[in-house]
């Protein structure tokens, strides 16, 4: 190449995690040059969550996924709510039926393994990675977004349009104006997790799992966060389990615990010890979840640029979803991106797209339906230890008191409801939370 | 010289974070750091000192005198500190390229 030759591409993807790799993909394979750049040592190691991918979107990018071996996990063949009380537990999951092992639509996944792949899926495409590159700002000229530029000597990288993947900390997005505030402590929920090793075996046992095809996904309610809003969650790999909790920024603040703490508080668990017991830790790690989802999105495009994934907060916490909209945003932008370069117009105007093909999809309506849920939760901090300790204490009630008079059972199950919460006021929050749920 | 309060409401179990830590990789930048506090004497009079707790791998402690000192080699890049801070006291970039946290498996 020439000296001081321009470094030119047809689109810049800023990060390569689920999304950008889905974009850079999607572009590729329609033919244009496509750069993908990735601050970590290699894609995904920056990455950390639960957590699940699902099927149905990876399947989009590569329908012969299957041929491809993708480096998954266990399949979710079991999934749902586990309430902890102080020391009790009862699970709520489903097995079989809709989630027996010849449909799974979850895969239980690692970031940092699964997401190398999934770049070089986008690599076999045409897409160049550009590893152990920052993204530090845009490259202007008339006021329109040219290029990027990055922390390498002569670190300028040029295209019409640039698909910003960066993830939750979304400096980049925040420096374009397309968002006026950084993340907002009310909304957006520190996750630490614990990686434990035990041998699959140990984990089918503990777990109830038939075999190594057969895995676990559970939100864990309760006792989990000790009252604050937060979820914890665990979900069962081959040969060890991601255990871990969330817990919204500002509340976490306000209650002056570490975060690691509460998590070993979550790991003795008279209920959840047992499970991990003799397991050695592989891996710690700390990420925010943009749990704000619809009200803290950022504008989606701008002249020159669309915004996807983390970065602009596609997140339904309830139902484990981000990976899957990622993916479809990140192929979204890249039809848009393509479409714009059939136009030859990358305006704001010619970009908009991204939000029509964004509407079609499940993406913002379900986004739209949810917007109140992570306020609900805030101000609802019942779900978080009233009602799980309730539900323990009414089950353990029915099935111990052996010998007693029923009435009198009914009488202490109601009670111990009441004690907690008057009647009125939890008739209340279950039609609230309906209501927080319907999106009304 | 005031203590940084910790809540007697909850009986927490005591976690040695840097045997924890043992579990992570990193590529440590020996010649940026890409955390600061921006101003010492900031830290100082800040009473609550709440990035010494919510701080998920511990790399914020206080000195004696009250001044807080970030060890950003541990961080796992969260932005916790950045958002949280109540004086907006934490100057917070990302690693330069391939440095920093790499997680193994994520």
């Amino acid at each position: 190449m020439i000296k001081n030759e321009k470094l030119s591409f047809d689109v810049i993807v800023i990060g390569a995690g689920l999304s950008g790799s889905a974009a850079a993909a999607i572009a590729a394979r329609s033919g244009l040059k496509v750069a993908l750049i990735e601050r970590g040592q290699t894609p995904g190691s920056k990455n950390y969550f639960g957590g699940t991918l699902y099927p149905h979107s990876l399947l989009e990018i590569y329908p012969d996924l299957w041929d491809r071996n993708p480096p998954l996990e266990r399949p979710v063949t079991e999934a749902g709510f586990w309430f902890l009380s102080k020391d009790g537990l009862v699970r709520a999951t489903v097995q079989g039926g809709k989630l027996n092992n010849k449909t799974i639509d979850a895969y239980v996944a690692l970031r940092a393994k699964f997401d190398v792949w999934w770049a070089e899926q986008a690599q076999k495409e045409g897409a160049l990675i550009i590893p152990k590159t920052v993204v530090v700002d845009f490259i202007r000229e008339n006021g329109k977004i040219v290029g990027v530029l990055t922390d390498r000597p002569q670190g300028e990288v040029y295209a019409p349009v640039v698909i910003i993947c960066e993830g939750v900390n979304n400096l980049l997005t925040q420096k374009l104006g397309l968002i006026k505030h950084d993340l907002r402590p009310a909304s957006a929920a520190l996750a630490v997790k614990q990686l434990i090793a035990l041998p699959s075996i140990t984990i089918n046992t503990r777990f109830g799992l038939t075999d190594n095809d057969h895995g676990l996904a559970a939100s864990v309610l309760g006792d989990v966060s000790m009252g604050l809003p937060g979820l914890g969650f665990i979900y069962t790999g081959v040969d060890c389990v991601s255990i871990g909790m969330g817990v919204t920024l500002d509340s976490l603040t306000k209650a002056h615990v570490k975060p690691y703490e509460l998590l070993q508080r979550y790991l003795d668990h008279p209920q959840i010890a047992p499970l991990i017991a003799g397991g050695r830790l592989m891996e710690y790690g700390a990420h925010i979840i943009p749990e704000g989802g619809w009200k803290d999105m950022p504008q989606l495009y701008t002249d020159g640029a669309l915004v996807v994934g983390d970065a602009a907060s596609m997140v339904n916490a309830l139902h484990w979803e981000g990976t899957n909209m990622a993916i479809l945003a990140g192929k979204a932008a890249a039809e848009t991106a393509i479409e714009a370069h059939k136009k030859g117009d990358f305006s704001s105007k010619s970009l908009s797209s991204y939000r029509t093909r964004l509407d079609e999809r499940f993406i913002m309506g379900d986004l739209h339906q949810y917007r109140n849920l992570s306020f609900f939760l805030r101000t609802h901090p019942e779900f978080m230890d009233v009602y799980p300790a309730f539900i323990n204490e009414a089950l353990g009630m029915f099935f111990s008191g052996f010998g007693q008079p029923k009435k009198q059972l009914y009488k202490d199950i109601m009670r111990s409801l009441t004690y907690r919460r008057p009647l009125l006021k939890a008739m209340g929050d279950i039609v609230a939370f309906g209501r927080a749920i319907i999106g009304v | 010289m005031p203590e940084t309060k910790t809540s007697p409401k909850y009986d927490l179990p005591e976690v040695y974070i840097d045997d924890i830590l043992m579990s992570l990789k990193y590529f440590t930048d020996e010649h940026e750091a890409h955390i600061k506090i921006i101003d010492p004497q900031v830290c100082i009079r800040c009473i609550v000192k709440p990035c010494v707790e919510f701080c998920p791998v511990g790399a914020y402690r206080t000195q004696d005198g009250g001044s807080v000192q970030v060890a950003f080699q541990s961080c796992v890049e969260c932005g916790t500190c950045r958002v949280m801070c109540s004086f907006s006291n934490v100057s917070w970039k990302l690693p330069r390229g391939g440095f920093g946290v790499s997680y193994k498996f994520g």
